[in-house]
């Protein structure tokens, strides 16, 4: 322990600008430095490990002194430009001059300039006003895995840069704007489009991924303004991915404000809510029962997708899902589909195998945890899969379900470093749940989990990780469908946001509902568009990745004419004959509890309690079929990114491939 | 008074009598009948040297001698019937103003071509849509159809 965690600890506060918890000590800054009894000189409190016995002192002449003098010689070279500065508000700068700098200073000769940096479209430089804290160097290369950025040049010369001329290609750049204590580094998006007093705060979760990052979603009447991180030490840390922290853009953008009509002449014609529902609920009565499909798309809330399901059931229908899921999904033993380590569980286990996934898109915090594992207790990597670059030594161990086999077999020499590990860690992709031999690959891991003893009592190391916010919750639910190509004999299709299924597979005939809150893929099959509100504009349930459920609050007032997911539903129940029984947000909870008792346990991780062993034998045989990559593209995947301008900008300079 | 019948007298010999109510119509005297303000500029006028005229029109007058120091130099404005103190353009106004003996077709000289912006009077009460409106302003004619996000266009379909 450093003195200056000590302090912090005893309940001192020592300035500091360069020193992050997270991040490894430079002690370059000098701001926190203390007096130290028999030491002759102040020292930097966040290098000096404290000693039993050391008396330190923080508010003597001595450590105000050094003090002063260091922040004047930060306050030198740092441009005086607080009133248009980004940062302005909630920088560390202005707060720490004020709280422990001088009244005055005796700089009277000319400021250094340097030449600002292009680090891409996400991250704006203004490298004149850095104090080469190197807090953004470490950061790259420490957290985001990325060589980029480094120090250049010695004494008034330094400054920090990409060595050559080029963007800063991380999929976690976006962390280095909060790290950054002044404005130097700032959001590109967010440039000069608000005050941080202006913004309201709302805390909410991450839809964009299954992670379900804790996020603010500060906002400014009627918009939202910027996304930043919230500390949640099991999930995100205090880190965010780029998509999460940029892709609030495309909130505002193809968004869906009436009900519209497909008229005889293709043409969509906007009409009321009354005309829009009765013309749904005439539809639904002439097709059959059987020929009725729902498809939750990957951003939808628990409460939706409650309401989704008992309506169809109640129409006679057993066909609903959620997208992402599969063909056949595995609703009935909880271990199969979410991550059973945890993700701050992760950072426990000494040996990964990932088998068809990439968690650098699919999962960026979770790749951080596993990066950070690797990083700090040298955990060994076997990833099976196509050949992708994560940001950490990793062992390509092969591109198919063989090479799974292999290892099974105890054939292939990654085997035995699986079975020598204390806590081996299997994480399984998504993607794989839409292939048809899923069943066969996931005995094939039950397999390896065994010989490699990952499920124990102390520590369960078998994972799947999942793609979208829905995913868990839909299976929580018993979102299953009856049969896996339901959609091609459908008369009637109810997409509750879903843009990737495959609308081909929709039959000429059949009758589509769009309900969802952006013009995106699923609207242009569709018969009738029911706009929703999105995800920061109504309250939801969404389970993560590894079964925590966490709710999001509205941060904004949804756009034109649009509703809450389940009280469309519920809406069109009634018109349809088939009235729900729940009228507000407490009663589809409480419906939600006797389903899935764990959407009500919010913020608080939920275990399965079961595990494989109590599924049946599996008697599919392996394709040979190589996995695939799940998620083609990070910056867009969603119908809220890819209407983002931002991402798309992101995945034109940014995207490799 | 004197003054000014002698000079009326001797228009009217010079010009003749209907070129001389005319000219009288042409320079607004008839609208000064009505305007007292107007009309002791007119009389003002009389014997004093016209220095300059603006683009606008506004004439520029001095007369040195016999009047009041402080009060030798006046502008008669253009407009005769809706006039104000803004519809002087910068460049005379400090020559009207006594702060520059240079009058202003000297000043205009100066006018940096690059970016000098044409003048324009205040026309404060004169109707909104004369009236500059910030982005915000809910009188910005942008303001009104303004919307915090983009509907998708169904006619794309």
């Amino acid at each position: 322990m450093t003195v200056l965690q000590a302090c912090e600890i005893a309940g001192v506060d020592i300035p500091r600008f360069c020193y992050h918890s997270r991040l490894s000590i430079a002690g370059n800054c000098r701001m926190c430095l203390v007096e130290v009894e028999k030491s002759p000189k102040p020292v930097a409190s966040c290098a000096m490990p404290a000693l039993p016995g050391m008396k330190i002192k923080t508010d003597t002449p001595l450590a105000k002194k050094a003090r002063e003098g260091v922040m004047e010689f930060l306050l030198m070279n740092h441009p005086l430009d607080c009133p248009i500065c980004d940062q302005g508000g909630e920088c560390d700068l202005q707060d720490q001059s004020m709280a422990f700098g001088s009244d005055r200073g005796r700089f009277t000769e000319t400021k250094r300039s340097v030449v600002d940096k292009n680090l891409g479209p996400l991250v704006k430089t203004v490298m004149t006003r850095c104090i080469q804290c190197t807090r953004c160097v470490r950061f790259a290369t420490e957290i985001a895995g990325v060589q980029d950025l480094g120090m250049l040049g010695r004494g008034s010369g330094e400054e920090i840069g990409t060595y050559v001329e080029r963007l800063m290609t991380s999929e976690l750049s976006g962390n280095v704007i909060d790290i950054c204590p002044v404005g130097a580094l700032t959001s590109k998006p967010f440039a000069f489009k608000a005050r941080n007093w202006e913004l309201k705060g709302t805390e909410s979760i991450d839809v964009t991924d299954a992670v379900g990052s804790n996020i603010r979603i500060d906002s400014r009447g009627p918009e939202v303004m910027r996304i930043l991180p919230r500390l949640n030490e099991d999930i995100n840390e205090e880190w965010i991915s780029d998509k999460t922290r940029f892709f609030y853009d495309g909130l505002k953008r193809q968004r869906l404000n009436d009900p519209m009509i497909r008229g005889p002449d293709g043409r969509f014609k906007a009409v009321s809510w009354r005309d829009a529902l009765a013309v749904v609920a005439e539809v639904i009565h002439q097709v059959k029962p059987s020929e009725i499909v729902g498809v939750a798309g990957k951003l939808s809330d628990a409460e939706s997708m409650m309401a989704l399901k008992d309506f169809l059931n109640k129409m006679g229908s057993n066909n609903v899902w959620c997208e992402g899921n599969g063909p056949s999904p595995n609703a009935d033993i909880r271990s199969g589909y979410i991550m059973n380590t945890s993700i701050s569980g992760l950072e426990k286990a000494d040996v990964f195998l990932l088998v068809g996934t990439q968690p650098r898109v699919e999962a960026a915090m979770v790749n951080a945890r596993i990066r950070k594992t690797v990083r700090a207790a040298q955990a060994k990597v076997g990833y099976v899969g196509p050949a992708t670059d994560l940001n950490y030594d990793h062992e390509h161990l092969g591109t198919g379900p063989q090479t799974l086999k292999e290892i099974a077999d105890g054939r292939h020499p990654f085997s035995s470093t699986l079975i020598n590990a204390k806590n081996p860690c299997i994480i399984v992709g998504a993607g794989v749940f839409e292939r048809n031999d899923k069943d066969a690959i996931f005995s094939v891991v039950e397999t390896i989990a065994e010989s490699a003893k990952a499920v124990r009592p102390d520590w369960n190391g078998l994972n799947v990780l999942l793609l979208n916010a829905a995913q868990a919750a839909a299976l929580d639910l018993g979102l299953v469908p009856e049969s896996g190509n339901s959609i091609e004999s459908s008369k009637f299709i109810y997409l509750m946001g879903a843009d990737d299924v495959n609308l081909e597979k929709i039959p000429e005939d059949a009758f589509v509902v769009y309900q969802g809150h952006h013009g995106d893929r699923g609207v242009y099959r569709a018969n009738i568009i029911l706009p929703s509100s999105a995800f920061s504009e109504k309250e939801g349930t969404y389970v993560n990745t590894e079964g925590c459920a966490q709710t999001t609050v509205p941060a904004v007032p949804t756009v034109g004419d649009a509703r809450d997911d389940w009280k469309i539903i519920r809406a069109l129940s009634e018109v349809a004959g088939a009235c729900l029984p729940y009228d507000s947000l407490t009663a589809i909870r409480s419906r939600m509890r006797t389903v899935a008792p764990n959407l009500l346990n919010t913020d608080e991780r939920q275990p399965a309690i079961f595990s494989y062993s109590l599924k049946p034998e599996s008697r599919q045989e392996m394709s040979t079929v190589p996995f695939g990559t799940a998620v083609e593209n990070f910056y867009m995947t969603d119908s809220i990114t890819r209407a983002s301008k931002v991402m798309a900008q992101c995945s034109a300079s940014l995207s490799k491939k | 008074m004197g003054s000014v019948v002698r000079s009326a007298v001797k228009a009217i010999k010079e010009k003749g009598f209907g070129s001389f109510l005319r000219e009288l119509r042409d320079e607004g005297y008839l609208t000064a009948l009505l305007d007292g303000n107007l009309m002791q500029t007119k009389i003002h006028n009389i014997g004093a040297t016209l220095v300059g005229v603006d683009k606008f029109g506004n004439k520029y007058y001095e007369k040195l001698g016999d009047t009041q120091y402080g009060r030798h130099r006046w502008v008669e404005y253009a407009a005769k019937d809706r006039y104000n103190a803004s519809q002087v353009p910068p460049e005379w106004h400090g020559w009207l103003h006594f702060i520059t003996d240079h009058t202003g077709d000297e000043l205009l000289l100066l006018k940096p071509t690059r970016y000098g912006l044409e003048h324009k009077e205040n026309l404060s009460g004169e109707g909104d849509q004369y009236i500059y409106h910030s982005k915000g302003h809910s009188l910005n004619p942008g303001q009104r159809d303004w919307t915090r996000y983009q509907p998708w266009q169904p006619t794309k379909a």
